[in-house]
């Protein structure tokens, strides 16, 4: 989770991401941000975020990214 | 013939009043009913406003929104749109410039407005868009509006750290929009899928192109672009035909990889503009859809629009740079070197646009409208004025145009048009920053800070969140011991970019 925080922060350093829960659903995170954030996931944690799981549900939050990374692992 | 978009907006009422005109993913309204908005709004404005003056609108993105853009002009005024999601300290420079007595706003947007520093009356959509419509009056509202009378005024960024805005007429906007739907062929039979924001001059593609076609526009959530399968799912749902995006916009689909779980169905015609377009991300869409017609389009807000086309005519590589092709019907370019004297075939000189499609200047700014828009040095006979774009180009052996850059410090990143001087004027207001230098990274599309002073990095950031739109904000900064310059004193930016990377 640490490292996850220290990659939002340095995104996005005006955003709340401990305690956002609609990053995607209420228009914080834009286009131009997810697309820097998928290629930072999949350098730091050795995965591939493919387009079908773009969806807000993944993205919404913290919490929800690192449940996608964690299943992404466990593939 | 036609003086006004109103006219375009009465006949396509009438035409294909049953049909829809613009969507959203709640709403949907006809022709007929976005005509008698427009109507509404219109008459309770008219007998309040004095015509041909300003009426800021900041509504959402939403099929309202371009109802009241219309409905201003029909109570004989003009707009100047205003995005609330951009920062406070922006919106108010916006007012400043535009010195508007009204503004319209909806609910939503309410509380924005009236935190700004806005002087004048404003008025929630919501609570007029139900007047009851007078023909008469509104008829009186226009009856001294000509072809030359503003439309609207659009801003964009200004190096002196105060946004420009962009006063065009219906006439040159008319002019555009004829232009591109000969081009693209648009007829009633195509759906638009909006991307830009309503406020920017992207829009006035899918906003003018149903009025004057009786073709439908749908506005797409903004969200969706950030989830690209979620985006083609809603093209295929509505059906759409044609789209008119950033190149920012054409890439996002492409990089995410969306083609590889779903393709856009019935898409035709896709036109691109704003920046440079990287050839492997149009490969894939051209692999994806081979029947579609793409086209690249080259211009600025200034000259309304977009000045140049050219429709890619065969599959791209990932290094092929794209031509910016001919001119569109009334618009005229030429190259001229340093010294005012014109650039020779081949040879690369700045482009300068003249035609109907100039717009009236820059609103309440004397000074920076007759630097920019000048007597064409090439004609000594009668009055012609260009607009100096300051982009280079040369024109190939066949007439095309290719484009080379700037001349001067402004960039295009995603899509939008950035005077890098206006992101080191704003960075300089914060106490911590000594000397700064903004460069903008192409490979990697990353704008830059460079500053020295005991700043920390997320202060800066939120200053910029703060003060101007997020794709201005730089997203890498680096605090230097000392910054580095030439011998004559100006900042060494050669050494800046070595730092980059």
């Amino acid at each position: 989770m640490d490292e996850l925080m220290e990659i939002l922060e340095e995104l996005r350093p005006d955003v709340d991401f401990e305690n956002e829960k609609g990053l995607i659903a209420d228009g914080i995170l834009d286009s131009f941000d997810i697309v820097a954030l998928v290629g930072e996931l999949n350098e730091a944690f050795d995965i591939e975020i493919k387009p079908n799981d773009l969806v807000p549900d993944n993205f919404n939050s913290a919490e929800a990214m690192l449940a996608l990374i964690n299943k992404l692992q466990d593939e | 013939m036609y003086k006004s978009v109103l006219c375009w907006l009465d006949a396509v009422a009438e035409k294909f009043s049953g049909k829809t005109v613009f969507s959203d993913k709640n709403t949907e309204i006809t022709f007929s009913q976005f005509n008698e908005y427009t109507k509404a709004i219109g008459t309770f404005l008219a007998d309040k406003v004095t015509a041909q003056s300003p009426v800021i609108v900041m509504s959402g993105r939403n099929v309202y929104t371009p109802a009241c853009f219309l409905g201003v002009v029909r109570a004989g005024c003009f707009y100047a749109p205003m995005d609330s999601t951009m920062p406070v300290h922006r919106l108010n420079q916006i007012i400043g410039v535009i010195k508007s007595d009204y503004m319209i706003v909806d609910k939503e947007n309410l509380e924005i407005a009236k935190s700004l520093d806005f002087q004048g009356e404003i008025y929630v959509l919501e609570d007029i868009i139900n007047t009851n419509p007078d023909e008469a009056l509104l008829a009186k509202a226009t009856e001294n509006l000509t072809e030359e009378t503003p439309l609207y005024v659009i801003f964009t960024s200004g190096s002196t750290g105060v946004p420009k805005g962009v006063i065009t007429s219906h006439h040159s906007l008319m002019c555009y929009i004829n232009a591109v739907s000969k081009v693209l062929d648009a007829n009633s039979g195509d759906v638009f899928g909006n991307q830009s924001p309503l406020d920017y001059i992207a829009a006035v593609r899918d906003i003018y192109l149903p009025l004057k076609t009786g073709a439908s526009t749908v506005i797409i959530p903004k969200n969706e672009f950030a989830m690209p399968t979620k985006l083609f799912e809603t093209l295929n749902e509505y059906k759409v035909t044609a789209l008119c995006w950033s190149v920012a916009g054409i890439e996002l689909p492409a990089k995410l990889g969306a083609f590889n779980c779903i393709k856009p169905e019935y898409l035709k015609k896709v036109i691109f503009s704003g920046s440079v377009m990287p050839c492997k991300y149009l490969k894939i869409w051209q692999q994806n859809l081979p029947d579609v017609m793409f086209v690249n389009q080259y211009g600025p807000t200034e000259a309304t629009a977009s000045c140049t086309y050219y429709v890619v005519d065969k599959q791209v590589e990932d290094d092929t740079v794209l031509p910016i092709g001919v001119p569109y019907e009334n618009y005229r370019i030429i190259l001229l070197n340093e010294d005012g004297t014109e650039t020779e075939k081949g040879k690369t000189g700045e482009i300068c646009v003249s035609g109907p499609i100039l717009a009236l200047g820059y609103y309440g700014d004397k000074e920076r409208t007759e630097q920019s828009f000048i007597q064409n040095p090439l004609n000594n006979n009668y009055r012609e004025l260009i607009y100096k774009t300051g982009d280079l180009g040369s024109f190939r052996e066949d007439g095309i145009l290719e484009f080379h850059g700037r001349k001067d410090r402004q960039i295009k990143h995603m899509g939008h048009r950035i005077e890098l001087g206006e992101i080191e004027e704003t960075a300089k207001q914060i106490d911590g920053v000594e000397d700064c230098c903004s460069l903008y990274y192409k490979e990697k599309e990353q704008l830059y800070l460079f500053y020295t002073g005991s700043a920390s990095s997320k202060e800066i950031v939120l200053h910029f969140r703060k003060n101007l739109p997020a794709f201005m904000s730089p997203r890498k900064l680096m605090n230097l011991e000392s910054m580095p310059h030439l011998p004559n004193g100006k900042t060494d930016m050669q050494t800046l970019k070595t730092y980059m990377k």
